[in-house]
């Protein structure tokens, strides 16, 4: 698990309120939503808004991208670092 | 079974009868005739209304015996004198409506009733407090939201609505010169408009959205119990409020003895839930609300303006149970 994984399993684990949950439990590819994690739609919202702000990255509403980067916590790590890349260029 | 069913309609397919297109063409004529003028000519319409629209009664008559029965007060059952005062009443409102529209119901007309101080957090957003939300009702004039960016002072006060006018509205609202209140299109909750919506949070600027009528096409609906009877209300506004973690106040404006009063009262410090429990936290939420609807009912027993059926949709017959409980 690289660093910026590390920082978003920690994000999640923080915005939902996630107890008993550490970053260990929520490997690279473990899927968040349904039979993962377990996240639902509005968890989804609210880690959005997280991300949004803690990465300074616009996410796209309602695209099918932004559902598929939404996918594992390793799909969202690759998203950010993408936003971030384009917006540093 | 009885046409009854068949009858009830959801509130959006109403368009707000006399409502929004009323409005719009009264405001064309008020303009050109002027209230005195025109009064006789929407109570007709309200008469004509009163007697064509036989749903519209019974709804009324369903309200007005609930909140007698919930309330213990017998004075209060309906009869056929007091559904048709209600709809008066619901003229009046209209013309009051365009007053506030057109900037004729000043501040200073109105009573404020505001034991929590929201007022002066309002005003506190102005030197850089975050934005808090409003939950307001159809009970009374919700249009005083109007009135509401007045008493702001400069604080821009967004007005979330379903409506699909808000161009015409906001066009409406420029012309009558108020840049602080905006009115924005909500249709779902997606992570642009959420992200939009903490913005203007972070800026300072509030947000206002009603808590009391269920969208046509949002599932997101929770049934609490409403006058002694369970009724649905939305999810939505709990959702936003607790994804935008801010605190909510629940604003109504009611007529007592001719005069105009705003209710601000705090509600939730900061709207947050347990994961796990949001669920029942909503529910817990809107039960609170709900109560507080109730009471205020009673402020204004006249000026609850949803003719629609609103324990419609709770009533609908489970498969298990017989509809024999009334």
């Amino acid at each position: 698990m690289n660093a910026l994984q590390q920082d978003i399993a920690q994000l999640i684990i923080d915005t939902l309120n996630l107890e008993d949950v550490t970053v260990d439990d929520i490997p690279p590819d473990l899927p968040l939503f349904g039979e993962g994690l377990g996240l639902d739609s509005v968890d989804a919202l609210e880690l959005a808004l997280a991300l949004q702000k803690r990465y300074d990255i616009r996410i796209a509403s309602d695209s099918k991208d932004a559902r598929q980067h939404f996918t594992t916590v390793a799909t969202l790590a690759a998203f950010v670092q993408a936003q971030q890349d384009a917006c540093a260029s | 079974m009885s046409a009854q069913g068949l009858q009830e309609r959801h509130w959006s397919t109403h368009k707000e009868r006399g409502s929004f297109v009323l409005m719009w063409l009264t405001a064309l004529s008020v303009r050109v005739f002027g209230r005195r003028l025109l009064a006789p000519v929407l109570y007709l319409i309200v008469l004509y209304f009163f007697a064509s629209a036989r749903a519209a009664r019974r709804n009324i008559r369903q309200y007005q015996s609930y909140l007698a029965e919930w309330s213990g007060k017998p004075t209060l059952q309906p009869t056929l004198g007091s559904v048709f005062k209600q709809f008066i009443a619901f003229a009046d409102n209209l013309l009051d409506r365009l007053d506030v529209w057109r900037g004729r119901l000043r501040y200073e007309q109105v009573q404020l009733v505001d034991p929590s101080g929201v007022r002066s957090r309002l005003l506190r957003s102005r030197q850089g407090g975050r934005g808090e939300m409003l939950v307001v009702t159809h009970l009374g004039n919700p249009d005083v939201c109007r009135a509401m960016a007045e008493l702001s002072e400069q604080v821009p006060l967004n007005v979330l609505v379903h409506n699909r006018h808000v161009a015409q509205f906001n066009r409406l609202l420029g012309e009558a010169g108020d840049r602080s209140m905006r009115l924005i299109q909500v249709s779902e909750l997606d992570t642009a408009m959420m992200m939009d919506l903490s913005q203007r949070l972070e800026r300072g600027e509030w947000l206002a959205i009603a808590g009391d009528r269920v969208p046509l096409n949002d599932g997101r609906r929770v049934t609490v119990d409403f006058l002694g009877h369970a009724a649905a209300f939305p999810q939505g506004p709990w959702l936003m409020a607790g994804l935008l973690r801010c605190p909510v106040n629940l604003l109504c404006c009611l007529k007592v003895e001719g005069r105009y009063r705003i209710y601000l009262d705090g509600f939730l410090d900061q709207a947050q839930w347990e994961r796990g429990r949001r669920d029942a936290t909503i529910r817990d939420w809107v039960g609170r609300y709900a109560e507080h609807l109730a009471q205020q009912c009673l402020i204004a027993p006249q000026q609850w303006f949803n003719f629609y059926a609103y324990w419609q949709s709770a009533e609908r017959p489970e498969p298990k149970e017989a509809a024999d409980a009334h």
